[in-house]
């Protein structure tokens, strides 16, 4: 970010402390080691933000290869037929597509901005657990990385640098145990992720996803803390911006679904490693049972997907359609509901499998009763821009785009809701189109209405409206919906999801091919919009400055000055009413924000940056990738034979993140008093004035 | 301290407080030692299965109510903390009950299940009639 | 500011002024409404957990080609078991002592009571120990053998792991109380240790019944 001048004053001013173990704090760094210490929900947003554009793309690479290998379809009497990629990398792309743009891309995303965005809407100086806060950062991408560095592992081995015989399997089914990337799709259902179906590619999906967990988790609780404790004054619950209200709605869903799939991973992995019996048949483990707990957790989790999304369009249409939001209490009740609701419907999923009739149509019917607060919301979006004077800035392209798209998305999901019909789509590409309405449609376009709305308070720079309006907008909606469109037709006509090839004689070439042309598109679209995004970060001149309120918004995120000093607000705003902001700048006059009284001349408290969350990231990757290499029957690489070095690495690695753990937990929360000396005007501050003591 | 004068205001209620809390614990504990030992007895019981069983859970609940009421402080407390936990007890009861029910005996052939350590070979075989 | 309210554990930053480091909206201190959600999300964990159990229960009554498998009640030692709630409620009842004695202030009330947390907490754990032992090597229920001995060992185990990560906790809180760091502005980190202990006991009031009293009804007469 580029807060240099007053950012690096204060730290400056900032004293030399020693932690309660006598390490210095390290407050005081520049670059790196200011960013891998930070506790600064802001900067904590900014590296969710990047470490989840990088797996975006990276996953949309993934999706690409897919689309390339569908190209053409296969035709078993010619020779020389299209195989761009073999089946089981097939495999391979598609499980780690699921499963990085769903927890490595959408989720951190979403991440980004309940950590940078939250904590400004409700005027807070920080997250009520600033160190929690990067320890759920770190061990997020400690999960990432355990996840994706089975790649690098895969091409050692097709390198020849790692043994091949990893696992022990049943011979024909040897080249699947060598799936050391996983391969067993994001659902992972046994019996194809066990282990005599699946090599240690399983194991590092499990040990990833239950980092991600874990880190979700702890994020999640710190939020919920965040927004219910850490209100500023006049911020009443029913004040507040629906951005935030869909963070805690969000942040109970994960925190009451994870649980269901650790629970479930657990299981898997004592199936694997401890040869226990809850999903192996030959012991009388039902494999349905991680159908039902992984849904249990899987469907509340695509609203964890959507729910962030739902608030971003909520704060970005009012801004632009300059009307306050229509029926705020009955969107922020719908989204509760929507949340409520996601948990009594997981049976969905799996209507295919005989659940019984009562079960079915009970599932069936609450999985169509949550259209209904889906649609209050649609037509509440509608009814905010009916009448309102749109400005069509590329943020509102994206939010008009999401608002179609997802109700696209989810007219084929009330489709699914009908068990009957549900059994033709199921597995089919039918369930593709839908879910990348909602998702690309959905949870995508929303976050980059997001991206591009909040970027200029992120960064100072705005991203550049033509580029955005003429080039990305179009090429990400029209490629989104040339891709996924015609899935439909090629679902109902009974193409299967997860297959690496189909029949040239079925005569869905040339509609596969339209897809392949469609992702493309979308790509080139990701691709002007990564590359503008970094060039004005990076590039100095790229980009225009942005103003502290470029779009007049409502909300009082924007009133505070860009760049963000690190203490946020220099007083703390009592607000006044929704759209506080909007009603400070318009309304009458006792609508103005004012600063909250101080009690003294202490300062504000400032939270010291620590070291340790990253030392528990870094032993949990450890712990992760040691824990799922030594799950090979023989883990042999250039010839060494590392069993014995992978699981001392594993011990090794908890060790360092119970280390982590415990040093944090010792070395006391420190801190450091700021000293502002206000001018007249709110959150302006004159930075010369500024001192900083130690609080001890 | 800014609080700390309203802080020894407080003092002598805080300590009364939590000496009247000393005896509703010891109370509360002795209440508990006497439901678990009465569920043990429950269970020899001849009475209707139906009936054990609610007494059973009734007394479970009484139990669970009492540490979560007391020793956790939910009544001492804001009630928002009770709410928090209701969220999870909420969404956690329902849905082990009705995955409870949506598993049936009759969905498996107990009789037909193998046992001891696993082989490969049934795996495959399996495998083989599915291609 | 004085070093006093610094030297709290407060791990944060509160709205109000740099002041009141206690301040929150609510008036409920941030730690304890983490624990709370926390323990929200916990319910959820061992909701599935026993769920699996008791499905796997369900489906085979009485699966299992050895003596054990058909009838867990030659299994269980109820007297153990029983003691072992006992045990786990009177700790239960020494921990709500232990915070309240810290929110008197009183060090060493608190010390005591925490110390004989620890010791029933190891008792239990022994009893446990002891009840693995026993099926394993003496009744050859183990976790690769038995649908059975797959849920239970897992299930038990995982709420092993927790009282002994509770045990850690407190005895790590009843070390620390001797360095002269720990004062009565400790008592919030105190009673959150004090709620996840707690809560360890109320998943095991559902285990004791769900997993070993069922067994018994109607097969003792």
């Amino acid at each position: 970010m580029a807060t240099a001048t007053h950012a690096d004053e204060i730290r400056a001013q900032i004293p030399h402390q020693k932690s309660l173990i006598g390490f210095y704090r390290p407050d005081n760094h520049k670059g790196l080691f200011d960013w891998l210490t930070t506790v600064d929900h802001k900067k904590i947003g900014v590296l969710y933000g990047a470490f989840a554009l990088f797996f975006f793309v990276l996953g949309g690479i993934e999706a690409l290869m897919i689309r390339t290998q569908l190209l053409f379809g296969n035709d078993p009497a010619a020779p020389d037929r299209w195989q761009f990629v073999t089946a089981q990398t097939y495999n391979q792309l598609f499980t780690m597509h699921g499963t990085t743009m769903i927890f490595l891309a959408v989720m951190p995303l979403s991440a980004a901005f309940f950590n940078f965005v939250m904590p400004l809407q409700i005027g807070a100086r920080d997250v009520a657990f600033p160190r929690l806060n990067a320890f759920s950062l770190w061990t997020f991408v400690a999960g990432a990385f355990v996840l994706n560095v089975s790649w690098l592992f895969q091409f050692a081995l097709y390198a020849g640098w790692m043994d091949p015989a990893v696992a022990d399997g049943v011979d024909h089914l040897k080249r699947a145990m060598n799936d050391i990337a996983p391969g067993g799709s994001w659902v992972g259902y046994p019996p194809i992720s066990s282990k005599e179906y699946s090599g240690i590619g399983t194991d590092f999906w499990i040990m990833g996803l239950q980092l991600l967990g874990v880190a979700s988790i702890a994020a999640s609780l710190n939020f919920i803390v965040t927004i219910i404790n850490m209100r500023s004054p006049g911020m009443k619950m029913m004040r507040l911006p629906v951005f935030t209200w869909m963070t805690l709605v969000t942040s109970f869903l994960i925190v009451l679904s994870f649980p269901a799939i650790t629970i479930a991973l657990v299981e898997l992995m004592f199936d694997r490693h401890f040869g226990t019996g809850f999903f192996r048949v030959e012991l009388g483990g039902q494999p349905i049972l991680w159908q039902h707990l992984f849904w249990i957790f899987g469907h509340p989790e695509v609203y964890i997907l959507i729910l962030p999304g739902l608030g971003l369009i909520s704060e970005i249409l009012p801004t632009f359609a300059k009307k306050p939001l229509f029926g705020y209490p009955i969107i922020v009740f719908s989204g509760a509901v929507i949340g409520f609701l996601g948990f009594a419907v997981w049976s969905h999923h799996m209507f295919t499998t005989d659940l019984g009739k009562i079960a079915t149509a009970a599932f069936s019917l609450l999985t169509m009763a949550i259209a209904v607060p889906t649609g209050v919301k649609i037509f509440n979006w509608i009814g905010t821009l009916w009448h309102g004077r749109i400005r069509f800035t590329t943020a509102m392209i994206f939010a008009c785009g999401f608002v179609w798209n997802f109700m696209c998305g989810g007219l084929s999901g009330i489709m699914h809701s009908a068990a009957p019909a549900d059994h033709q789509q199921h597995e089919s590409y039918f369930v593709i189109a839908h879910f990348h309405y909602v998702l690309i449609g959905g949870a995508v376009l929303a976050l980059i209405a997001g991206i591009y709305y909040y970027f200029p308070k992120v960064f100072g720079k705005m991203l550049n409206e033509k580029l955005g309006r003429r080039v990305v907008a179009p090429l990400i909606i029209g490629g989104a919906n040339l891709t996924f469109f015609p899935m439909h037709f090629l679902g109902l006509n009974g193409m299967l999801r997860r297959t690496h090839t189909y029949l040239k004689e079925y005569d869905i070439e040339k509609w596969n091919q339209i897809c392949t042309v469609g992702a493309f598109l979308l790509a080139f679209g990701v691709l002007f919009f990564v590359l503008d995004m970094i060039l004005s970060v990076v590039k100095k001149g790229w980009a225009e400055t942005a103003p502290s309120d470029p779009w007049d918004a409502r909300t009082i995120e924007w009133s505070t000055p860009t760049p963000i000093p690190v203490y946020n607000y220099a007083t703390l705003p009592v607000v006044k009413g929704v759209d506080a902001f909007w009603i400070s700048k318009y309304g009458r006059p006792d609508q103005k924000i004012e600063a909250a009284p101080e009690h003294g001349d202490h300062g504000i408290h400032m939270p010291s940056q620590s070291w340790w969350p990253l030392l528990c990231g870094f032993g949990f990757f450890l712990m992760g990738t040691c824990f799922a290499l030594s799950s090979a029957k023989n883990f042999v690489m250039f010839g060494h034979n590392l069993n014995q070095f992978v699981l001392v690495g594993s011990a090794v690695g908890l060790g360092l993140a119970v280390l982590g753990i415990i040093l944090w937990a010792l070395e006391g929360p420190g801190g450091y008093h700021l000293h502002i000396h206000q001018t007249a005007d709110h959150g302006k501050k004159s930075p010369k004035d500024s001192a900083a003591t130690a609080a001890h | 301290m800014a609080h700390a004068a309203h802080a020894s205001h407080d003092h002598a209620d805080h300590l009364a407080d939590e000496n009247n809390k000393f005896y509703t614990f010891v109370n509360l504990a002795l209440f508990m030692a006497v439901v678990t030992g009465l569920e043990l007895v429950a269970v020899y019981l001849p009475f209707h299965l139906a009936l054990i069983w609610t007494i059973i859970v009734f007394l479970s609940v009484i139990k669970f109510a009492g540490v979560c009421t007391w020793f956790m402080h939910l009544i001492y407390d804001k009630a928002l903390l009770t709410v928090l936990f209701l969220s999870g007890i909420i969404i956690a009861i329902p849905t082990s009950i009705a995955l409870l029910y949506l598993f049936e005996n009759s969905d498996v052939d107990a009789k037909k299940i193998k046992h001891g350590v696993a082989a490969h070979a049934p795996a495959a075989e399996t495998h083989q009639s599915h291609p | 500011m004085s070093a006093h309210a610094d030297a709290t554990s407060t791990d944060g930053l509160l709205p109000g002024s740099g002041a009141d480091l206690k301040a929150t909206t609510t008036g409920i201190e941030n730690k304890k409404m983490l624990m709370w959600a926390f323990l929200a999300s916990d319910c959820m964990f061992f909701g599935t957990l026993i769920s699996t159990h008791l499905i796997y229960r369900k489906i085979y009554p009485g699966v299992g080609d050895t003596e054990i498998g058909r009838d867990p009640t030659k299994l269980f030692s109820l007297e153990l078991t029983t003691f072992s709630t006992f045990v786990l409620l009177m700790s239960s009842f020494l921990m709500a002592l232990g915070v309240s004695a810290m929110h008197k202030g009183d060090l060493k009330s608190f010390r005591r009571n925490v110390l004989g947390v620890i010791i029933f907490g190891l008792i239990f754990l022994g009893c446990q120990t002891f009840e693995f032992y026993e099926f394993f090597n003496i009744k050859g229920l183990s976790l690769q053998n038995n649908i059975f001995g797959s849920t239970f060992f897992v299930l038990t185990g995982t709420h092993g792991t927790h009282v002994a990560i509770g045990v850690f906790w407190l005895v790590c809180m009843w070390l620390y109380s001797f360095t002269g760091r720990f004062t009565q502005d400790h008592a919030m980190d105190v009673e959150v240790a004090g709620l996840y202990w707690h809560f360890v006991d109320i998943v095991w009031l559902v285990i004791f019944p769900a997993v070993y009293l069922v067994e018994f009804i109607g097969k003792l007469n």
